[in-house]
């Protein structure tokens, strides 16, 4: 099932429905073949009574075998919201092209985020029974599909995925007081973008979310080709945001730009940490269980 | 520099197509996107001056290959001087005639020869020639001074006269296969005898400079020298004062009226003394007599010497001239005649024994007698106008002739009842009178060969001869060699046939010698004819005498196939020349020394001959300066200045060179065009 995780081959499927649909089934069934990893809602421990406790969590059944009360402790079903907030600027169409795989097309960046934002909704709500919401922006928020847990809300939420082409540029201050308005309930909020901007820029700009309770998680899409672009000649490179020109030779490119790209990521990371971000690195050619093994992770703590 | 196909230039045309791909192809890249420009910085100037350079490396290829081809194409050449200063031949002729014997002239001019082939430069070909009568070629062009140092050292004094005319004409062959200039160093004594009859001869090809060296005093000195003897080649009696005598004839060259010594020498002992007043420049004719020899050949030699006190002789190795004589007994001739002829034994016996140089007893044959005649006895045989011959003559005259011996036939009347002349196996077609012909009644002689040794120069009346009756024989047929033809009829009838017949001659005279069938006895021909046909027939000419040095002497007879008796000469030296293969083969032999050979013949006669140089050698007088200077002028262009000559130039073609230039600039293309494509797809 892992090959249905590999983004190349994801990026065949058309309907996103389909496809988080493959992602998730092939991930969970593979979570239940793993003896390390598992979580129940039923029993979770047992804990010695202490006055003032609520008599009716006590184990009876326990008290009349040993005389002591215990109190049996559950893990709370509590509903969660996940809001996915989706860069759509032009430079998330960036792709390397062909993967090195089999000759599939290599999804680009725009495609793998909805992939795995695809892949989150239908986790959540399928799997989790928790709300899930949307909001799509640029310089601006294009879309914003709020958080609920009412039926037919992945198939909105996938829609509002498919409408989401790339256009305009990123700018995060701008949306940013939309953001706190649109994500008002505490839950998850899942932040997928290339973050071309200054770490400093990015985490003020999100950093307000996460003073509303809220665990955010910035899962930073890369194309390998962004990482360690390999120039075999000189070159006329073209802003895919601004449209500007540049023209750049390959030395540069393999030493200094690997440095700036490295320390950017460096930085993002460092900052987002500090902050109280999760960060999380994805490149387009890695499958797409790192996403949602996250969500699961952080679901499971914010518990 | 130029094009043997120059209209391919047309194609230089298509040098826009690199210039427009470049053009154009540079204008239509296309750019990459990228994400975002925040992390890449400007190398603009750089990197477009990387592009240019790399672009313009693989426009250039692509020019150059292009242009590379039209230039194939169009076939360039340069002219290249096909010889610089070490490309030029350099040829050193050295003369080795005779008068280079004088004096120091042929030191002198190997020493010149040597100089000139030390001062060669290291690279350059030379080759070594010695010029006699023939041009012989000693070494191929070389570069090895040892090679041409030998082969000047090696060059021998000759005997032989000079002849400028063969170095032109060697030359001449030469030069259809050296294209290179030459530069011919002759070294002689610019003899002016040795100059060819026509001027043209002796002119050298237009790649050819010569230099001369003159060697020598420069003015010939005094030079006297027995010029011609005249002494029988066979002797029968000492005593007989008719024969028995040496005429001799002493010329000077250069020398003024003085009196000289002559002296007959027989086999190395003086027999007669002669004192002579020389006139100057003149020539003077001396008598010598009696010619005492004994039995056998004798070593005779004519000397000329100075009289006490008298001029010294500039040139002595040319003071005596040489000659054989063979005293034998008078050999006896058979003369077969019909019975009723009497008159042409009268006149062919009257003929022999006035002959001066040759002694034979005419031993006249009635046809009807002549079964028991054996032929070997006698030095030939003559058959005159024989109606019918037995049968076991014939046989015995083939067999003879075969062996060696030779028979005259003389074909009158009778012989034209018969069908085939006898020996000869001609057929005979008919008889022809001329006297009852129309006209005058007779036919003339027509055609003469004057080369054959029977007529000699042809002077001896022959166009005077009138000839009443002449048997017509198919000599064509026969194979026989005409050599003198009547003048009438389209062809001529033959007159006088020879044919070599084994190792002997038949002569057919198709007439008689009888003074009815023509009038040749009353000519005053008939005797040096008798004479010389006598010498001819019994091979006595052969045998002795005096011969000039690098004539030819017959050992065998020509066409007479391989006989297996082998010849034999013994040079002055005392030498053999020949090898077992020649002497089984050879036939005739080349006289190139002076002195007495000694020969043995293919049918088993011996003989000694005298050879004397020739004696135009012994004059000295050099080419004049004039005709030195039109010599040695002739040989460069009109025009052009003496002694230069512009080299030759011809045209080399670089076809090959430019190829093979287009072939790396397409490789090169190919490289660079891959890693230049190669960034194109990666841009792409």
């Amino acid at each position: 099932m892992q090959r249905f995780l590999d983004p190349a081959v994801l990026a065949g499927i058309s309907s996103l429905d389909l496809l988080a649909k493959t992602v998730v089934d092939g991930f969970v069934a593979g979570l239940h073949r793993s003896p390390d990893f598992g979580f129940s809602q039923e029993f979770a421990e047992y804990r010695a009574y202490t006055p003032g406790d609520d008599l009716r969590h006590i184990d009876w059944n326990l008290f009349a075998r040993t005389e002591r009360m215990y109190l049996k402790r559950y893990r709370g079903e509590t509903n969660s919201y996940l809001t996915v907030l989706l860069d759509a600027s032009k430079s998330m169409e960036f792709t390397s092209g062909s993967g090195a795989k089999s000759g599939v097309r290599q999804p680009s960046k725009m495609d793998y985020a909805r992939f795995a934002a695809a892949s989150l909704f239908y986790l959540v709500i399928h799997n989790q029974r928790d709300g899930a919401g949307l909001v799509v922006f640029d310089d601006e928020v294009r879309e914003a599909i709020r958080p609920s847990t009412r039926s037919g809300q992945l198939h909105r939420l996938l829609a509002g995925l498919e409408q989401a082409e790339p256009r305009a540029r990123t700018d995060f201050a701008k949306p940013m007081k939309h953001f706190q308005e649109l994500v008002r309930r505490r839950g998850i909020v899942v932040v997928i973008s290339d973050f071309y901007e200054k770490p400093e820029v990015i985490v003020k700009a999100i950093e307000p979310l996460r003073f509303h309770g809220n665990d955010v998680v910035l899962f930073h899409v890369l194309d390998p080709k962004e990482i360690r672009p390999d120039l075999k000649g000189p070159a006329v490179l073209v802003d895919l945001e601004t449209q500007q020109r540049l023209e750049v030779i390959p030395e540069y490119t393999k030493v200094a730009y690997w440095q700036k790209m490295d320390g950017h990521i460096e930085q993002l990371r460092d900052r987002s940490q500090a902050a109280g971000l999760d960060y999380h690195l994805l490149v387009t050619d890695q499958p797409l269980d790192q996403v949602l093994r996250q969500y699961l992770a952080i679901r499971q703590g914010g518990n | 520099m130029g094009f043997l196909t120059p209209w391919f230039l047309a194609g230089a045309a298509a040098l826009g197509v690199p210039v427009f791909v470049h053009l154009l192809r540079r204008q239509t890249t296309t750019p990459q996107p990228v994400s975002s420009l925040m992390f890449f910085e400007q190398g603009t100037q750089s990197s477009t001056r990387h592009r240019k350079l790399r672009y313009l490396l693989l426009f250039a290829l692509r020019t150059a290959l292009v242009a590379l081809l039209v230039l194939a194409f169009a076939n360039p050449f340069v002219r290249r001087a096909n010889a610089g200063a070490s490309g030029r031949l350099l040829l050193v002729v050295v003369d080795n005639s005779y008068s280079m014997r004088e004096g120091t002239r042929f030191a002198d001019a190997k020493r010149g020869a040597l100089e000139v082939l030390g001062a060669k430069a290291g690279g350059q070909r030379a080759q070594v020639m010695a010029l006699g009568a023939e041009l012989q070629v000693l070494t191929q062009p070389v570069q090895d001074a040892g090679t041409l140092r030998a082969a000047v050292e090696g060059i021998q004094q000759g005997d032989s006269k000079g002849n400028f005319g063969e170095l032109g004409h060697g030359l001449r062959a030469l030069a259809e296969t050296v294209h290179t200039p030459v530069e011919l160093h002759l070294f002689s004594d610019m003899q002016k005898t040795e100059m060819p009859g026509n001027f043209a001869d002796m002119v050298l090809p237009g790649n050819v400079k010569l230099v001369l060296h003159p060697v020598g005093s420069g003015v010939a000195g005094p030079n006297w020298t027995v010029e011609s003897v005249s002494a029988p080649a066979q002797l029968a009696d000492p005593k007989d004062k008719r024969r028995s005598r040496v005429e001799a004839v002493v010329a000077g060259f250069g020398t003024p009226a003085v009196a000289k010594m002559v002296s007959l020498l027989v086999n190395g002992r003086t027999i007669a003394t002669k004192r002579v007043d020389v006139p100057a420049n003149g020539r003077v004719k001396v008598e010598l007599e009696p010619l005492d020899v004994p039995y056998g050949f004798s070593r005779c030699e004519v000397r000329v010497g100075p009289v006490a006190g008298g001029v010294a002789d500039a040139f002595p190795a040319d003071d005596g001239s040489v000659f054989s004589v063979r005293r034998s007994d008078p050999e006896r001739v058979a003369f077969v005649h019909g019975a009723g002829d009497g008159r042409s034994a009268l006149y062919f016996g009257a003929a022999l024994g006035a002959a001066a140089e040759s002694s034979f007893v005419l031993q006249p044959v009635n046809v009807e007698q002549s079964a028991d005649v054996d032929p070997t006895r006698y030095a030939f045989v003559v058959l005159s106008d024989v109606g019918t011959l037995p049968s076991i003559l014939e046989n015995s005259l083939t067999q003879y002739v075969k062996g060696g011996g030779s028979v005259l036939v003389a074909a009158g009347t009778s012989s034209g009842r018969r069908g085939k002349i006898p020996v000869l196996g001609a057929d005979v077609l008919d008889g022809k009178y001329y006297s009852r012909d129309a006209g005058d009644g007779f036919a003339k002689v027509a055609q003469v060969d004057g080369t054959h040794a029977v007529i000699g120069d042809g002077s001896d009346g022959w166009t005077e001869l009138k000839v009443f009756y002449a048997t017509r024989v198919d000599a064509a047929k026969a194979g026989a060699r005409v050599l003198v033809r009547l003048g009438d009829g389209a062809n001529g009838t033959p007159l006088l046939m020879d044919k070599a017949l084994g190792e002997g001659h038949v002569v057919v005279l198709a007439s008689g010698l009888e003074n009815l069938t023509n009038d040749l006895p009353l000519q005053p021909g008939f005797v040096p004819f008798v004479d010389r046909a006598a010498r001819y027939l019994s091979g006595e000419d052969r045998l002795g005498g005096t011969r000039v040095v690098d004539s030819f002497v017959q050992l065998r007879t020509a066409g007479a196939g391989q006989s297996g008796a082998g010849v034999e000469v013994v040079d002055p030296e005392g030498r053999r020349p020949l090898s077992l293969a020649e002497a089984g083969s050879i036939q005739s032999y080349q006289l190139t020394r002076s002195g007495f050979y000694q020969l043995r013949f293919a049918n088993g006669k011996d003989g000694v001959v005298g050879v004397n140089p020739d004696r135009r050698e012994s004059d000295m007088t050099m080419i004049p300066e004039d005709v030195l200077k039109l010599w040695s002028g002739s040989g460069g262009p009109e025009g052009a200045p003496s002694g230069e000559i512009a080299a030759k130039e011809t045209p080399m073609s670089l076809w090959w060179w430019v190829m093979l230039l287009a072939l790396v600039a397409a490789v090169a293309e190919s490289v660079v065009a891959t890693g230049y494509l190669g960034t194109q797809r990666e841009e792409a």
